[in-house]
């Protein structure tokens, strides 16, 4: 095991190489430069290719053209890239082409503060392209390791289920610096639970099943197999088509290929959450870290408290809100965005409530003032324009 | 085309949703011709195209490898493509002149810039024809279109001093020509020349649209009229002077010392990195 202290920048690049990434296209851009910076030193020494692109559109684009020649590619980007991707997104959506997608979330909207860590992109990561009918994969580390680790299981979905993925990550993980352990033996890397799914190759002729199956090799250009590829709306055989019969059957596999599979990508973490909390606090990403801390200190001050944190956030884990309970959605904006899918997963009869900052985290004591207020049915201190139930 | 189709082409998509009379199937043919006349077979070429009337119209067709991108982007992908193809394997992509000289330019300037080898046809119908016939970016200037009921006053590409290959030849490409469809061999053998050659290639061919372009700037629908308004104006001979709109076709230029190829430079870079002992072992466990 290697041991060293890091930031979640540069663990997010030593796993794409890990997870065998041989080509990286990107656009500089705060708080997500430094996975270009160590990408442009790290690949030429694993025989991969480093390309500053001209645009976000072109770095993904560059990233899906290397893929589809059969190479592992990731790009990486903040809030203002990351919807310049919806174009490209919905290329290697509709493709079914693999590529790792890094959005280093900060304040927006639009440029807002550079440095600062935002959470901002929660649904547009749902909807990262336009017309609809597809599902999308994301993960949110909270943490350097998990980072790597995260960064590794994206390159492995997006083999698995053909698609881009996105790790949706935020300035504080991102920028921040940590231990992080890199695993160097099979056994350290079965420990570590990483998996890496080596790249095949579609020797056709179908293009896909109108199935929601998985593990349907990527089409790969240049093996001379009449293999063809597009935007447009394919037949079995990737022919594009105009017929409304076959633009269902391919959304309903971009959909359900995502949806009935949804096992092997949701992860999340229950805090305390055995004997049915009262207030239950959810977040993703750095707050999340917050709320740990916090669920433990209500806990010591007699709080029926507990906490879940979301790993994988899309296809979002409805599953995790079976229980009745008062919920606190923290989050790292001010216009509530989790919360709407914790309101509608959540039971009817529970209460649902939001608690925002952005660009710096919410303090454990105020998170456990919060969980107080809701327990004793006092209105939580809030801000005049931030609404504290939905 | 018979003897052509049969051999490069995908039955299933022939014969393609042109409208009948357009000229885009000349430019392919002339592709295909010098793809043959170079000896080369479906397994040597990956071919892309983009949007509009030139993208849907060979997407799919070619037997071997293909593919299409969105609007304009089709450089970038073939950038990328370009990595993780073998050197040999020749990047054909046929393209419309909305998709290359209007939302596609700054990726194709930097595919030049970065002299990705790929040879880019670029099929020229004056215009947005698949949306309905609006102007574009090589509409000869008054011409009347859906979107320039008045006669078109937005500066073009190619008048009034400027033409697009200059462009292209001041970012560094190193070979380009024009031609019309209605020209034989010489555009064969102008394509030819660009696919063999080593680096960023393109051919920039005009073609009529009889449907939109011809029925609404030259008035009248007659594929006749739109064919020898074209070849009226296609002018191979460079000391003949015509009048108003020409195509002064043949090759305009091509580089006499190569630029260093992208993914050729790429590799050898990367080679360079391996050699100088700047390995690092950490976190490569691969
Ligand atoms: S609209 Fe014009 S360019 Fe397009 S296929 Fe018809 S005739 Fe050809």
């Amino acid at each position: 095991m290697k041991r060293i202290f890091e930031t979640g920048n540069a663990a997010i690049t030593e796993a794409a190489i890990f997870a065998g990434c041989k080509v990286f296209a990107g656009y500089p851009i705060t708080p997500a430069t430094e996975i270009a910076e160590n990408m442009s030193r790290r690949l030429p020494q694993v025989d991969g290719y480093y390309v500053q692109a001209e645009d976000e559109l072109s770095a993904m684009h560059i990233c899906i053209g290397a893929s589809l020649g059969g190479l592992k590619a990731m790009t990486s980007t903040s809030g203002p890239g990351y919807i310049l991707f919806a174009d490209p997104y919905g290329w290697a959506l509709g493709s079914e082409i693999p590529v790792v997608v890094v959005n280093a979330q900060r304040v927006g909207p639009v440029s807002g503060i550079t440095g600062a860590p935002g959470q901002g992109e929660f649904y547009l990561s749902r909807y990262p392209t336009h017309g609809g009918n597809f599902e999308s994969i994301v993960l949110a580390p909270n943490s350097v390791q998990e980072a790597f680790a995260l960064t590794v299981e994206a390159f492995y979905l997006a083999e698995r289920f053909r698609m881009p993925v996105t790790v949706l990550a935020d300035q504080i993980v991102t920028d921040g610096w940590e231990t992080l352990l890199i695993p160097e033996t099979p056994a350290e890397i079965e420990a570590m639970g990483l998996r890496v799914q080596p790249r095949r190759i579609n020797y056709g002729p179908e293009f896909y099943p109108a199935t929601d199956e998985i593990d349907v090799p990527p089409v790969v250009l240049g093996h001379n197999t009449g293999a063809a590829c597009s935007d447009w709306t394919p037949t079995a055989e990737g022919f594009d088509t105009e017929e409304i019969e076959w633009q269902h059957k391919h959304a309903h596999r971009l959909i359900y290929k995502v949806r009935n599979h949804k096992e092997l990508i949701t992860r999340y973490e229950e805090i305390d959450t055995a004997d049915n909390p009262e207030v239950i606090l959810v977040a993703y990403g750095s707050p999340s870290r917050v709320l740990k801390s916090a669920v433990k200190a209500a806990r010591e001050q007699g709080l029926k408290v507990g906490g879940i944190r979301l790993v994988s956030i899309w296809p979002f884990p409805d599953e995790a809100f079976g229980r009745s309970a008062k919920y606190l959605s923290v989050e790292l904006n001010y216009d509530g965005q989790l919360v709407r899918e914790v309101q509608r997963a959540a039971p009817k009869d529970s209460d649902i409530h939001f608690l925002g900052r952005c660009g710096e985290l919410p303090k454990v004591a105020e998170l456990v003032a919060a969980a107080r207020d809701l327990i004793n049915g006092q209105p939580l201190a809030s801000i005049k324009w931030q609404r504290e139930a939905w | 085309m018979d003897y052509l189709a049969t051999k490069y082409l995908k039955t299933k998509k022939i014969p393609s949703t042109a409208c009948s009379g357009c000229g885009l199937g000349q430019v392919h043919k002339k592709v295909l011709l010098a793809i043959d006349e170079l000896g080369l077979a479906t397994g040597d070429i990956v071919w892309g195209t983009g949007i509009g009337c030139s993208g849907r119209q060979t997407f799919n067709t070619w037997q071997g490898d293909n593919f299409a991108g969105t609007h304009g982007r089709v450089y970038a992908i073939a950038t990328g493509l370009r990595l993780a193809l073998p050197p040999e394997k020749k990047i054909v992509l046929t393209v419309g002149d909305g998709d290359a000289f209007g939302i596609g330019l700054l990726h194709l300037l930097h595919s030049v810039r970065r002299n990705v080898d790929m040879t880019v046809v670029v099929a020229d119908n004056f215009g947005y024809q698949s949306t309905g016939g609006q102007y574009g970016y090589t509409t000869p200037s008054g011409s009347v279109t859906d979107s320039s009921p008045y006669g078109m006053q937005d500066p073009n590409w190619v008048q009034d001093g400027r033409d697009i290959l200059d462009i292209l030849r001041a970012a560094g490409a190193g070979f380009l020509a024009r031609h019309t469809s209605v020209e034989g061999q010489n555009a064969v053998e102008s394509i030819k020349k660009a696919i063999q050659f080593k680096g960023f290639s393109l051919v920039h061919i005009a073609y009529p649209c009889i449907t939109n372009f011809a029925g609404k700037a030259l008035g009248s629908r007659k594929p006749v009229v739109a064919y020898r308004w074209l070849k009226e104006r296609t002018n191979p001979a460079p000391d003949q002077a015509i009048d108003g709109i020409t195509f002064r076709t043949g090759i305009y230029h091509q580089a006499t010392a190569g630029r260093p190829e992208f993914s050729e430079q790429m590799r050898n870079f990367t080679a360079a990195v391996r050699k100088e002992g700047q390995h690092e072992t950490n976190g490569n466990i691969g």
